[in-house]
């Protein structure tokens, strides 16, 4: 019995659809990202969990009871919104101490429970400050403490990190991630990061036009796309059509396919002979554009040392492990 | 530009800016002293200084009544105006945001009439039958909700817009607030910096208004600027002395809403 279950949960809005039969099994604990492009239906999926959003149809169970007919008060669960959605005229602490509040909880008992909340955050510091005194970081740190002071059963993250730059997001996503496992909690993480989704996800649901594409571990969902859709969304990899896919393996192929750029092996020992069309340094990785065979392929190559490096135009020639060609639909 | 450039074009600026204020300001200095002297007619200063002129103005049971009608028109107009346009403006941006384009061409209406227009609509409307108003201060109160209400929606709609409504109330929801309670713990102390600027702007307005007090009520229900029309004919320095009264009044109001504005931030 898994601890949260969503059954065939259907929203219309108007007469379009947002997303239909939705089905999926959460376990305690687990922390699950719901991934994909705008527009798909993954942050109204998300409210619609949280109550903030009527369904249409279908059920949510968390813990065998049904959330659908329940007020977003009633489901004691946890949200923290890409805005922070921290109350401007409270300070931190205040903010901090609004869900116990709201439960009129004694006055001694919330401040021993909103130090701890802060210190989790490491934010004890900050207790009198005023949001507009904090930076994006520390506003997202704040909500993810007041929505964790109530010990909520569930936690929803819509898009948490979306507003902050790379370094602060790297660290925050970490910390959210630790937080989550020290404190046991089931989480939904709603992003359209791939690599956010794939560092911080027990699983993975992929999300396209309303449906849920493909779930699983992030390797599943990286190694393994079951569509194209899948695998244009989830790392970079080479989709060819039919034809091309034909041409490149000189064997025949009815479907399109997909080949991760960092399954190929480029030298000059290679069966397929290829050429440099233009390469760009990606850091620890250089990505070379090639074409072999009149089709143009992407290929990362670990960045060793500059004296490795093609040049443009180079000739040279590409192997391609038969396991890492995934015929997809 | 280093700050030896810099220097004559300041001292420029701030020449420009001095002279604009004394310009300015030199009517009501000379309306201050006016209401200060004795008499003064045909010398260049007057001839003395005197208070005889407040003394008299400030012991007139007419004009204290005035003023005390003027204030209460603008109060109970203003308490009315809270009263209405604080839930509307909750309502129009929390569960009907489209709406918002209808009212911004609603509170438009009273700019686009003109006093003395409207004054002639609502005599023949409020001047008989069932709303028989005219001549009472309802009249005044209603008519004034109508000309702070595009200040005060503004005003407060500026605040809502610069808080993200939608996203704070699903928080507050969320964590445990009733719609109420999260309007009032945390909706409405958001908007108190807009809601007081527009108030006091209101007031200062209202308190000076002259032409639907004289039109709709007249000396019926003397207010402030009506009993300045009427006393015309009296002495201009007792008239100086209820004009600087009115202006310190208003100046206080001011200085007032700017220190409560400070206080918050």
């Amino acid at each position: 019995m898994s601890f949260l279950s969503i059954r065939g949960l259907h929203k219309n809005y108007a007469a379009t659809p947002i997303f239909a039969d939705i089905n999926c099994e959460i376990a305690q604990g687990e922390f699950v990202t719901l991934l994909g492009p705008s527009g798909c239906g993954k942050s109204t999926l998300l409210r619609c969990i949280a109550g903030l959003t009527e369904v249409s149809g279908g059920q949510i169970i968390l813990n065998g009871q049904d959330l659908v007919p329940l007020s977003p008060q009633q489901r004691d669960i946890g949200m923290v919104f890409q805005s922070y959605a921290l109350f401007p005229n409270m300070t931190v602490a205040q903010n901090v101490a609004f869900g116990l509040r709201m439960q009129k909880t004694a006055k001694d008992e919330t401040a021993r429970r909103v130090d701890d909340a802060l210190a989790m955050v490491e934010l004890g510091a900050f207790a009198g400050r005023y949001p507009h005194q904090l930076s994006g970081g520390q506003c997202q740190r704040v909500a993810l403490a007041r929505s964790l002071i109530t010990r909520p059963r569930l936690l929803l993250l819509d898009e948490p990190l979306s507003a902050l730059d790379a370094r602060i997001r790297k660290h925050l996503r970490e910390q959210i991630r630790s937080i989550q496992r020290e404190l046991g909690l089931t989480t939904i993480f709603v992003t359209h990061d791939q690599e956010e989704a794939l560092v911080m996800s027990d699983r993975i649901f992929l999300m396209n036009a309303g449906k849920i594409v493909q779930s699983g571990a992030a390797e599943t969902l990286y190694t393994a796309p079951v569509d194209a859709f899948a695998a244009g969304f989830i790392g970079n990899y080479n989709l060819l059509d039919a034809d091309n896919a034909s041409r490149l393996l000189q064997r025949p192929i009815n479907s399109r396919v997909a080949i991760r750029p960092e399954s190929i092996q480029l030298g000059q020992t290679g069966a397929i002979e290829a050429q440099i069309r233009s390469h760009s340094l990606l850091g620890n990785v250089i990505r070379y554009r090639v074409e072999a065979r009149g089709v143009e392929l992407l290929i990362d190559v670990l960045n060793r040392s500059a004296a490795d490096l093609y040049t443009n135009g180079q000739q040279l020639s590409l192997t391609i492990a038969a396991d890492a060609i995934r015929e997809v639909a | 530009m280093s700050r030896t450039d810099a220097q004559p074009a300041a001292l420029y600026h701030r020449l420009v800016v001095w002279l604009l204020f004394l310009i300015l300001l030199l009517p009501l200095a000379g309306t201050l002293l006016y209401s200060l002297s004795t008499s003064w007619s045909a010398t260049v200063l007057p001839d003395g200084l005197t208070f005889k002129w407040y003394l008299a103005l400030w012991s007139d049971s007419r004009f204290l009544a005035a003023f005390a009608r003027s204030l209460l028109i603008c109060c109970a107009a203003l308490l009315l105006a809270v009263v209405l346009i604080l839930p509307l403006l909750f309502v129009v941006h929390y569960y009907f945001p489209k709406l918002d384009r209808l009212m911004n061409i609603l509170i438009l209406l009273p700019f686009a009439v003109p006093p003395v227009v409207s004054s002639v609509g609502l005599l023949q409307v409020y001047g008989s039958g069932p709303l028989a108003m005219v001549g009472t201060p309802w009249i005044l109160i209603g008519c004034y909700f109508t000309v702070a209400l595009p200040f005060m929606y503004r005003a407060i709609t500026n605040n809502l817009q610069a808080i993200n409504l939608p996203d704070l109330m699903d928080a507050a929801h969320l964590l445990g607030a009733s719609t109420w309670q999260a309007a009032y713990l945390v909706v409405l102390p958001n908007l108190r910096k807009g809601l007081m600027v527009s108030l006091f702007l209101s007031f200062s307005f209202l308190f000076g208004e002259f032409v639907f007090a004289n039109l709709l009520v007249g000396t019926r229900y003397e207010t402030l600027q009506v009993y300045l029309n009427n006393m015309r004919n009296s002495s201009g320095h007792f008239n100086s002395a209820l004009v600087i009264s009115y202006f310190f009044f208003v100046l206080l109001f001011t200085w007032a809403a700017n220190r409560l504005n400070k206080d918050k931030s």
